[in-house]
């Protein structure tokens, strides 16, 4: 095919399918043909608002970032992968010079090339290019939609395991039960913690949530009128720990809590419920201005680590987690369209459901005439 | 509760089986005794004790007294060279040590920015450069304070501009932010980054000034205590992949560190002691500390006490 679909936000709420040109590649790069690509929330907040926190969209943009295809084109020095392969696609080049690339966290480069972070095109197309280190090869077990679910994966392996340093037989709790939250909960089961807390102000999340990957869950109650967010989040904690036999210390303590909801009321209960000198990474992305309570962080020497994206190493173990067995992505998969559909596809996901009330968790989109029972 | 926490003595009675230490040594004195069987004082943390029976925490009483009672092992003989006020010192000396040697892990060459210039401030950014800093900007919005940290142990100083009318305090920080990175030539990244940065002031201003200010992937240790409800930048923590530590009193080996520090000369602690007081002036030396300076107009830095019939002036 010489012709290069690609969905593009052209304005806040105005997004439709445009020809660009196919990318040329260079030395070390292949291009892909995307065959399936995940939406992601930040997706949806750049068509609703254009922007997400300091991106900004100022022109046209491609769309999507968590995707997998079949290797197109393969361009000189390239040996990890050859044409025809499946694999999935890491979607953030760096300049590996830098300081950031060199000690290790690429992921804070300051000259990444992120699909679909402004001004990067992204993956809802037919050719992506991309430096072949980032391309994965999948292995039979997993399919071209698994693949696609590695990217939202590997932020909850690099939020778990990287910066988590989760242990065998800690206790962790995770606040928001959307993709990357049920994503953490199964990275904390497959590592072997003893107990997984799930909780979310919606109960069929919850519900999802426990047959997936927790052990526990729990259902905020609802704020009180006039209550301010830090007098509920006291409250929240207090009847968390309640319910679920919570401590600050010993065998009953909460090692990690993550937060993948964004929200300020998760956040400040989360800092209240990790143990005594445990560890609170933030990886979801919500209103930026939030009021956390630093005597509780300071008393308790809590470590609070902002995890932004994935680096070395996370992609490879959130692969070989599903390779093996230990994650199960598909169950996440809840609505599939054609690439046709793609604006259909937002909407649903924005809505959280679609007209026959089905709840989304993720929605997959193929690509250009691919099939979207083609795995 | 009778208060104080920050002392040294003069050891007078020791209990069977104590090694350490015996009759007549002058001491620093650690004045937090933990349980030892925990899993927070096994794993090598035990100033997270749940029973820690800490000196003038309620409902323990404290050290401004003549006689204390201390676990042998929390008792560590001066050298020659420091005196007892010195040997006091070293409890504030202990936290500096602890957040920025043990939490913030720095590093030689590195270099950080401390905010807030009272005792706990200064001894961090004397640590930070007695453990090799490159750099050690001090920033207070009293310019006395910010004098004396430039003669003390800082290399900047920056004294960030008045809050405007209306000006919320996030305004107010990134305008702040962008203030003091422009002045002192500081960048996100690479040589000119700020690698770790302090807050012993405990002023949210402070605390998000400094979230903005600290490079990317850098360490934030959060020392002083003020409004325990701080509103902070939480995209920026994210983007920068931020390690954000709370840091409370001292654990393993800072006592230690911060002796052999004042004892070889590479932080000097006799500076902050900015006033003395007699045992029977205990309540003055409070008022004066809590107006932050003398009916003379000498801006109080450290008060020190002296025991029931100590002369002010006994080393």
């Amino acid at each position: 095919m010489s012709d290069n679909p690609s969905f593009v936000l052209k304005s806040i709420l105005d997004a439709e399918i445009q020809q660009k040109p196919v990318p040329e590649i260079e030395a070390n790069e292949i291009l892909v043909e995307v065959k399936k690509t995940g939406i992601c929330g930040t997706d949806v907040h750049f068509l609703v608002h254009g922007s997400v926190g300091d991106f900004i969209v100022e022109k046209p943009m491609v769309l999507g970032h968590e995707s997998a295809g079949v290797v197109s084109k393969v361009g000189p020095g390239v040996t990890n992968v050859k044409v025809g392969d499946r694999v999935a696609m890491e979607p953030a080049a760096t300049c590996r010079k830098c300081e950031a690339c060199k000690e290790g966290r690429y992921q804070i480069c300051p000259d990444i090339i992120c699909a679909a972070t402004p001004p990067t095109d992204g993956t809802l197309t037919r050719y992506y290019r991309l430096p072949s280190d980032l391309a994965y090869p999948l292995p039979p077990s997993l399919s071209l939609e698994d693949g696609a679910l590695m990217e939202p994966l590997s932020v909850a392996v690099h939020a778990v395991s990287k910066l988590g340093a989760l242990r065998s037989n800690q206790s962790v709790a995770v606040f928001g039960c959307g993709p990357v939250g049920l994503l953490c909960m199964a990275v904390a089961k497959a590592l072997g913690a003893s107990r997984v807390i799930a909780v979310d102000i919606i109960p069929d999340r919850l519900e999802f949530a426990k047959t997936y990957a927790a052990t526990d869950t729990f259902l905020p109650p609802s704020i009180d009128k006039g209550e301010s967010g830090v007098t509920f989040s006291i409250r929240n904690a207090q009847a968390m720990k309640e319910k679920l036999s919570i401590t600050e210390h010993g065998s009953r303590a909460i090692d990690l809590v993550l937060d993948a909801s964004g929200a300020e009321v998760a956040i400040q209960t989360g800092i209240r419920i990790a143990k005594s000198g445990g560890t609170f990474v933030q990886v979801g992305i919500g209103n930026r201005d939030i009021t956390i309570d630093m005597f509780a962080v300071l008393c308790k020497e809590l470590v609070l680590r902002g995890s932004f994206r994935y680096g070395p190493g996370d992609y490879s173990l959130a692969i070989a987690l599903v390779a093996s067995g230990k994650v199960d992505v598909k169950s996440l998969v809840s609505h599939r369209f054609p690439f046709t559909q793609a604006c259909e596809a937002f909407e649903i996901t924005r809505n959280g459901k679609s007209p026959d009330g089905k709840g989304v968790i993720k929605v997959m989109i193929s690509g250009p005439d691919v099939d979207i029972n083609e795995v | 509760m009778v208060l104080g926490h920050e002392a040294a003595g003069v050891v007078s009675k020791v209990g069977s089986r104590v090694t350490n230490v015996k009759v007549g040594d002058r001491v620093a004195m650690e004045p937090g005794a933990t349980c030892r069987k925990c899993e927070a004082c096994k794993e090598g943390r035990y100033q997270l004790c749940p029973d820690v029976i800490f000196a003038a925490t309620p409902p323990t009483d404290g050290t401004l007294a003549r006689y204390y009672r201390l676990p042998s092992d929390l008792a560590y003989p001066l050298p020659p060279n420091l005196s007892l006020e010195d040997g006091a010192m070293m409890e504030p000396l202990s936290v500096a040590v602890h957040a920025v040697s043990n939490l913030g892990a720095l590093r030689s060459n590195q270099s950080v920015a401390v905010f807030g210039c009272g005792p706990v401030g200064l001894l961090c950014m004397a640590v930070a450069k007695a453990l090799g800093a490159s750099r050690v900007i001090a920033v207070d919005i009293v310019p006395s304070r910010l004098e004396f940290a430039k003669a003390y142990a800082a290399t900047d100083i920056f004294l960030p501009p008045p809050m405007e009318k209306d000006e919320s305090r996030v305004e107010f920080s990134m305008r702040n932010a962008q203030a003091m990175k422009e002045k002192l030539g500081i960048a996100d990244r690479g040589s000119q980054a700020i690698d770790l940065v302090l807050d012993a002031s405990g002023a949210e201003v402070s605390i998000q000034t400094g979230i903005r200010i600290v490079k990317s992937g850098g360490t934030y240790v959060q020392v002083g205590m003020g409004n325990p409800n701080v509103n902070i930048d939480m995209f920026v923590v994210i983007c920068k992949e931020l390690v954000l530590k709370g840091s409370f009193r001292y654990g393993p080996g800072d006592y230690p560190l911060a002796i052999a520090l004042a004892t070889s000369g590479k932080v000097d602690v006799k500076p902050l002691v900015s006033h003395r007081f007699p045992f029977t002036q205990a309540r003055e030396a409070f008022e004066t500390t809590r107006n932050g300076k003398s009916p003379d107009g000498k801006g109080v830095i450290k008060a020190i006490i002296s025991g029931p019939d100590v002369d002010i002036n006994e080393a």
